[in-house]
């Protein structure tokens, strides 16, 4: 009896489960994640290209890109800002004494690049889309192209001395990508290569972009436009600066906010005079590392408008709206914190580029080209929308450029433009109203340039230090 | 069969009798175990005569002798032999017989099967309940240190609960886990870490020590090679206690007890002083070229009324004194309680038992409790058919904080935070009024008295279903089905009013993790003796595993009401997500094990592996072994030597391979969740490598087992492990927009020599004293690596240990200055003052210690015994990862620092290594990764010591009790450090990084157990 169990039940059993392994197991080892899809496969519609699109902005977010540090460094490099007694991120810029191992050079290159990656993805799928819709994907590439050229803007300023440093603009800027490879370990191109990629990505983007976007969440042709007014600024380009900007005051997509609602525009996600902004909701809000609480008293509260910026703004001018009484602060703290970054909740945006840059970025560029009755009605409209009772700007020559760049200097204070301005025109920063441990810092400097991360010089053999930073 | 021997037994028994009429005696007498318990079928023998007898159902015999006396030698399997003397006059013995301490008979669990300690080819180690019962930790692998060569295991945070690493012959992995595998009752189960938003834990704190019968650790290819892809970093078997036949037996064990923190007061790192930290603030002020009176103004603008001073900055009055650190420690509290049943009948066995564990650290909040229990229960209907089901409940609930330099890390925070600034703030709340310029209001006595939340609750269910069936002779089919179910919920929660939450009104997280294991195990194992000589068994099997966990998290914000905490009260839900995570094994495997008469054993095993975790191209894979042992003490030539008692060589060889990385690394992934203004986006998360396959690693062993002397017994080991294709996240070119790639990449090796040895010095009735230890000496190295790796304080590099430290040689301070000082490169000839001229390098320190192991000694005396257990490791460094933030010379305005800054230099000429302080830092004097923050690890301590006194049967039995004993336990009671200034606890984890945790335990505790 057992032995005919054993051979008509038993014993098939045991031998077909043994055998289970041949039959199951490929379907049983072959699994996907939840969250995530094929690479190779990620793009394949439009709405494919939407969601890369997005994730590419969702990187500029980040609390080491327009987030927070690629703000707030070049500031707390600058003479507009100084540290709080207890200021403690970004001291080591302040200072000037950051070395190879700082973690935030090594955050901003790993996140910029990454960006760049996102904007590659987009640029490089080769997918094909139904004819009905090619502009809305040549549009998501034009968005891609823009981000690109942007990320290694911002790359060559924050890791690489400015555009003019060599008359050749032939010192070493950043590595260029352009396609993904993961063995690939890039040199330093120069800055004037690096720079010609930027101006061809954003005139690539220019002719990709065809469709109006209201949405200044996002990039638009006037986007591409107004960076490539400020790319040309930066290179003296003065003739294409004041032709990109132009092209984007005259647009009609933008006006200049009223003087009463000025200084209410910082609360808001946006204004009319937002070309690009990186928004915040409450989600992708930074917490604790968001760039308004660097300066509000409910965050960190590390740094201060320092008297050099603010002692420059007349009495009644609308934008010393962006600044807050904090009583706590006493001697030479002052008494008044950086408000335009106000909301303690939900992370304000990061205005990228707004169209009073544009104004003045004509200014500059109509006054370098000798066209100094267009330079001053420009750099008035700007001052005049502060204080409606200001005088119009008459000076002529250095003075007229003086007055420009003050101008400059309290329109977008706050917004990570005041160093490279002074790079760009060969000064030092000299700040009089000074809590840190280094008050002057003379142009030329090794230290005005961010180290390259170590551990990159540690992956890349073909990576270069900058000078000043050991080897 | 069996009635015909005891035919034959008496028959002869009778003629004996007859023929030594003329004098002979009658010896009654019971054969009990060390409990008391009766031995039933033990063998009384007529020592040097084939007379004898056995005992009965309740442990008695009786026995007609010849003569006046004689000697009956007592055998019962399992114990060992004892002679007792008997005489006419001396004929009623009570004879109790203790569990084998010779090791060579015990009954060993390996891969898929059990054998005798003999037949190992393998290195094997054993850990029996006794060793593991009543040990005041929150989970069995705390247990191991200090008693397996070769193993180390430690936690690193005193956390309850908290995660244990271990690491068996070292690390054999880069990037991929260096765990060894868990298999409990047969099955490979989850262990470690599987929270969301807990700091440490640990799922096989679920499993009560208790309730294990053996823990059994594999070491060498002949053991782990038959678990393939996941046996590389050794394997960890874990039996779980199993009924026997006989009267039930209950057994009640409870202990309470007390825990400090286990580095006494003197060693700790010490917060400042009101008056030291005002000294400093002014100083440090001062430094920067302020007046004193200005440093005054900021003080008083910090903290106003804090401190009241005369014109210069004279202290006169301090007015607000706290002790951060003081008002977060406590003496935490520990209890356990265990209650079990077990027995059973020919047909039925069982073991029940349910327990409670409790245990709290010395800091307030942190605490465990354990609810647990089992039912393992084994019908056997008929000699051929068995079923056996083990199942076990249990829920763990951990209360827990934050390590590393986070705000939220009492012990991080507890030293920043000023001494004047108050604990209390005048409405009787914690104070919080310090966010303004005070890491965000952080403050933990509050945040751990309620006003915050970090928990996490776990029920993990087990259940292990089996039936065997002897199909034919020597042949039997098993089928074994396992699920292990885990559950999480956790519960994060931040205050409105300060510290983290603070701007959010408020806000939480709840996480629920489930998790599902099963596996399906289906083995035929035959065994047959040819000849009589040959002894061959084998075993083929064929093994699924699929594991998927699913986790939800939600959080909210803006929060009504402190006290009202869940999600439905925030105003504001910010996040709602879930995922899963799978991976899935199918396997075939088999062993065969031959020996000829029982002197020379083979044993080969090979398992084929796939899994879902490798890439397509390298899906499978195949691994082996081969294990020779020869017991010599069963040559003939042997047999004459006296002195050797056993003697056995085993060596082997073999590969398997190691499978511990993420589930889908292979894949290039493109990841969703990068949203942007409310529309969803994805993004690259993954490069991918279609090539990605497990670690191969190939072992060595030889190793010699000795018994000498009758007293004497060891085993010396030699083991080399090479570790190749080694799971690399090798670091690229962030311009491609990650930091790394996993691949195959490089290799390493472990190599060492372990020794233990065992003596029973004194071996009476009465009293007993042994000794033992185990030292390990492992060496790793690096063996191939294209290019150096340099991952944080280390460095990987071909030709050196794994975690060598490479840092920036600090050369202490500057005597005219007070400025720091580094050595310019490895010749340490030159100085410099900037730390851009400063280069890191290699200066042969590591967080691999030279040897260590553990030492135990055991006493015993009528029913008293005193047992004691050190754990020692030396020539490993450790890392202070938050120094460079708590003792940074004032880098962190307006942090308060520790004591150690109180030894800062002041003036010129002074001596020290601790520049002078400054606010806003001393010329990089607290740069990362610098020797300064290096310590000397190597240290002693007394791990366990319990004296213990079992109450006589003759006076627990008149209560009804079968036993009864009560101990006295201290856990960590004395620790030596070969650096007498170290500030830290020298048992810190495996990497030698030591991020403010939760301090070790010290622990004295008291127990009652009683058995019925």
């Amino acid at each position: 009896m057992k032995k005919i169990i054993f051979k008509t039940f038993i014993y098939p059993v045991a031998v077909m489960l043994l055998l289970m392994t041949a039959s199951c197991s490929e379907e049983f080892l072959e699994l996907q994640p939840s969250g995530a899809a094929d690479l190779n496969s990620a793009i394949q519609s439009l709405d494919d290209y939407k969601a890369a699109v997005n994730g590419m902005y969702s990187g500029l977010q980040s609390a080491n890109y327009y987030g927070r540090y690629f703000i707030l460094v070049p500031d707390v490099m600058s003479d507009d800002v100084k540290q709080n007694a207890q200021a403690n991120r970004a001291r080591d810029f302040a200072d000037y004494v950051a070395n190879v191992q700082d973690g935030i050079a090594a955050g901003m290159f790993n996140t910029i690049y990454n960006v760049i990656n996102r904007a590659n993805t987009v640029i490089n799928a080769e997918t094909e889309v139904p004819a009905a819709v090619q502009n809305q994907k040549d549009q998501y590439r034009g968005e891609a192209f823009a981000v690109r050229a942007l990320a290694h803007f911002d790359l060559v300023r924050i890791f690489a001395q400015h555009y003019g440093f060599t008359s050749g603009n032939s010192h070493a800027g950043i590595p260029i990508v352009t396609v993904f490879d993961q063995e690939s370990k890039p040199a330093r191109s120069t800055v004037a290569e690096v720079y010609t990629q930027i101006i061809s990505d954003l005139e690539q983007s220019v002719s990709l972009m065809t469709i109006d976007q209201a949405n200044p969440g996002r990039i638009s042709k006037e986007t591409a436009q107004a960076l490539l007014a400020r790319v040309n600024l930066y290179m003296g380009n003065w003739a294409r600066a004041e032709q990109f900007a132009t092209s984007v005051i005259n647009s009609g997509n933008y006006s200049l906010l009223s003087n009463d609602a000025y200084a209410d525009s910082w609360n808001q996600q946006y204004s009319s005079e937002s070309i690009f902004s990186i928004f915040f909701r409450s989600d992708d809000d930074n917490g604790s590392d968001a760039l308004g609480r660097m300066y509000i008293v409910e965050g960190y509260g590390d740094y201060l408008p320092s008297q050099d910026v603010v002692g420059l703004i007349p009495e009644g001018d609308a934008r010393l709206g962006i600044f807050k009484e904090d009583p706590n602060l006493s001697g030479v703290l002052g008494t008044i914190r950086v408000n335009k970054y106000p909301n303690p909740a939900v992370q304000n945006s990061t205005p990228v580029v707004r169209l009073s840059e544009m104004y003045l970025i004509r200014a500059e560029a109509r006054a370098m080209q000798g066209n100094e009755a267009g330079a001053q009605e420009d750099v008035t409209l700007i001052r005049q929308r502060g204080l409606p009772t200001a005088d119009a700007v008459t000076a002529t020559g250095q003075g007229l450029l003086d007055e420009i760049e003050k101008e400059r200097r309290i329109e977008l204070m706050f917004e990570g433009h005041r160093l490279w301005d002074l790079m760009r025109k060969k000064q030092g920063v000299f700040r009089t109203d000074c809590t840190g441990l280094t008050c002057e810092i003379s142009y030329p400097n090794d230290r005005f340039v961010a180290p390259i991360p170590q551990r990159e010089v540690d992956a890349n053999p073909n990576m270069v230090q900058n000078p000043g930073y050991g080897s | 069969m069996k009635h015909a021997k005891h035919f034959m037994l008496s028959a002869l028994f009778s003629i004996l009798t007859i023929a030594v009429l003329h004098a002979q005696f009658t010896v009654q007498g019971t054969v009990t175990d060390a409990t008391g318990d009766p031995l039933i079928g033990a063998t009384i023998l007529v020592k040097g005569t084939t007379t004898g007898t056995t005992t009965d159902i309740d442990g008695s015999f009786e026995l007609r002798l010849p003569g006046q006396e004689a000697t009956l030698l007592v055998t019962y399997t399992g114990y060992a032999d004892r002679e007792v003397a008997v005489s006419s006059t001396n004929n009623n013995v009570s004879i109790s017989l203790q569990e084998a301490v010779s090791e060579l008979s015990e009954v060993i669990v390996v891969g898929y099967g059990e054998t005798r300690k003999e037949a190992l080819t393998g290195s094997v180690t054993s850990l029996r309940s006794e060793q593991i019962e009543q040990v005041p930790l929150a989970s069995v692998e705390q247990a191991l240190q200090g008693n397996i060569a070769g193993l180390q295991s430690v936690m690193g945070n005193g956390q309850p609960g908290a995660n244990v690493q271990v690491r068996i012959r070292g690390i054999g992995s880069i990037s991929a886990s260096s765990e060894p595998l868990y298999v409990i009752d047969g099955i490979p189960v989850t262990s470690g870490d599987i929270t969301r938003t807990n700091t440490t834990a640990n799922t096989m704190a679920s499993l009560n020590p208790n309730d294990i019968e053996a823990v059994t650790v594999l070491k060498d290819a002949a053991a782990t090679s038959i678990y393939g892809s996941r046996g590389a970093n050794g394997v960890i078997l874990i039996t779980t206690k199993s009924g026997r036949s006989g009267k039930p037996r209950i057994d009640l064990k409870t202990q309470v007890g007390f825990n400090g923190w286990a580095v006494s007061d003197s060693r700790r790192l010490k917060p400042l002083t009101a008056e030291q930290y005002t000294e400093m603030y002014l100083e440090g002020w001062m430094n920067r070229g302020e007046t004193v009176q200005r440093a005054m103004e900021r003080f008083n603008g910090h903290y106003p009324g804090a401190v009241d001073f005369g014109p210069n900055g004279e202290i006169q009055r301090i007015n607000i004194e706290s002790d951060w650190i003081d008002a977060i420690t406590r003496t935490g509290f520990n209890q356990s309680y265990d209650l079990s049943a077990s027995g059973g009948t020919d047909a039925v066995s069982y073991y029940a038992s349910g327990s409670y564990f409790s245990q709290e650290a010395p800091i307030i909040y942190s605490g465990l409790d354990r609810y647990s229990s089992r039912l393992n229960l084994k019908v056997k209907p008929n000699e051929k058919f068995t079923i056996s089901n083990n199942l076990s409940l249990s829920r763990l609930e951990q209360y827990g904080m934050s390590d590393g330099s986070f705000w939220a890390n009492p012990l991080y925070t507890g030293y920043f935070l000023a001494p004047v600034i108050p604990i209390y703030d005048d409405q009787g709340r914690f104070y919080g009024d310090h966010q303004s310029f005070f890491m965000g209001g952080n403050n933990p006595v509050g945040s751990l008295s309620g006003d915050d939340n970090r928990q996490f609750d776990q029920i993990r269910i087990m259940d292990n279903l089996s039936a065997d069936y002897q199909l034919a002779k020597g042949l039997k089919f098993r089928t074994a089905w396992a699920f292990d179910m885990i559950n999480v919920q956790e519960f994060f929660y931040r205050n409105p009013r300060y510290g983290d939450g603070r701007n959010v009104n408020g806000y939480a997280t709840e996480t629920a993790i489930n998790e599902l294991n099963w596996i399906g195990t289906q083995t035929l194992n035959y065994s047959k003796t040819f000849k009589t000589d040959h002894n061959v068994s084998a075993l083929v099997g064929y093994e699924a595993q699929k594991n998927r966990r699913k986790g939800v998290i939600t959080t909210g914000e803006q929060y009504p009401n402190s006290e009202l905490r869940t999600l439905q009260n925030a105003a504001n839900p910010t996040q709602a997500y879930s995922d899963f995570t799978e991976y899935t094994f199918s396997s075939i495997f088999s062993r065969v094990d031959y020996n000829y008469q029982l002197k020379y054993y083979l044993s080969g095993s090979v398992r084929r592996d796939g899994s879902s975790r490798f890439g397509r191209n390298n899906r499978y894979g195949t691994f082996w072994s081969v294990g020779l042992s020869w017991r010599m003490d069963q040559e003939a030539f042997l047999q004459d030597v006296s002195f050797i008692d056993d003697l056995k060589l085993r060596t082997s060889y073999g590969t398997n391979g190691n499978a511990g990385i993420g589930n889908y690394e292979h894949l290039p992934l493109f990841g969703f969740g990068a949203d942007y203004d409310g529309s969803p986006g994805g993004v690259p998360t993954e490069i991918g490598n279609v090539n990605l396959t497990w670690e191969t690693s190939t072992n060595f062993n030889i190793g010699l087992d000795f018994g000498l002397f009758n007293f004497l017994s060891g085993t010396v080991e030699y083991f080399s492990r090479e570790s190749d294709n080694l799971l690399l996240a090798r670091p690229i070119s962030s311009t491609t927009g990650f930091t790394s790639l996993t691949q195959n990449f490089g290799a390493m090796r472990n190599s060492g020599l372990e020794l233990t040895l065992n003596a029973n010095i004194i071996s009476r009735d009465n009293f007993s004293w042994g000794v033992g230890g185990n030292i390990t000496f492992l060496k790793n190295e690096v063996t191939r690596l294209d290019e150096d790796i340099i991952d944080g304080t280390k460095i990987r590099k071909e030709g050196y240990d794994f975690q060598t430290f490479y840092l920036y040689e600090y050369a202490g301070v500057d005597p005219a200055t007070g400025t720091p000082l580094w050595y310019t490169d490895e010749s340490e000839s030159t100085m410099t003052g900037n730390i851009n001229d400063a280069t890191r390098f290699i200066s042969g320190r590591s967080a691999t210690p030279d040897f260590f192991g553990g030492l135990n000694t055991n006493l015993a005396f009528k029913g008293i015994t005193l047992d004691a257990q050190f754990v020692y490791s030396f020539g490993n460094y450790l890392y202070d990862t938050e120094a460079r933030f708590l003792q940074g010379d004032g880098s962190l305005t307006p942090r308060s620092q520790t004591q150690i800054n109180l030894q800062r230099w002041r003036e010129p000429g002074d001596i020290t290594d601790v520049p002078y302080f400054r606010w806003g830092g001393n010329n990089n004097s607290n740069v990362a990764n610098m020797t300064r923050w290096l310590k000397d690890g190597s240290h002693i301590r007394l791990r366990n010591v319990t004296l213990a006194y079992s109450l006589p049967n003759t006076l627990v039995s008149k209560v009804g009790f079968r036993s009864a004993r009560i101990y006295a336990r201290g856990v960590n009671l004395w620790t030596w450090t070969k650096d007498k200034d170290l500030y830290m606890d020298p048992e810190a984890a495996i990497n030698g990084l030591v991020e403010s945790p939760v301090p070790n335990l010290k622990t004295i505790s008291f127990g009652l157990d009683i058995g019925f």
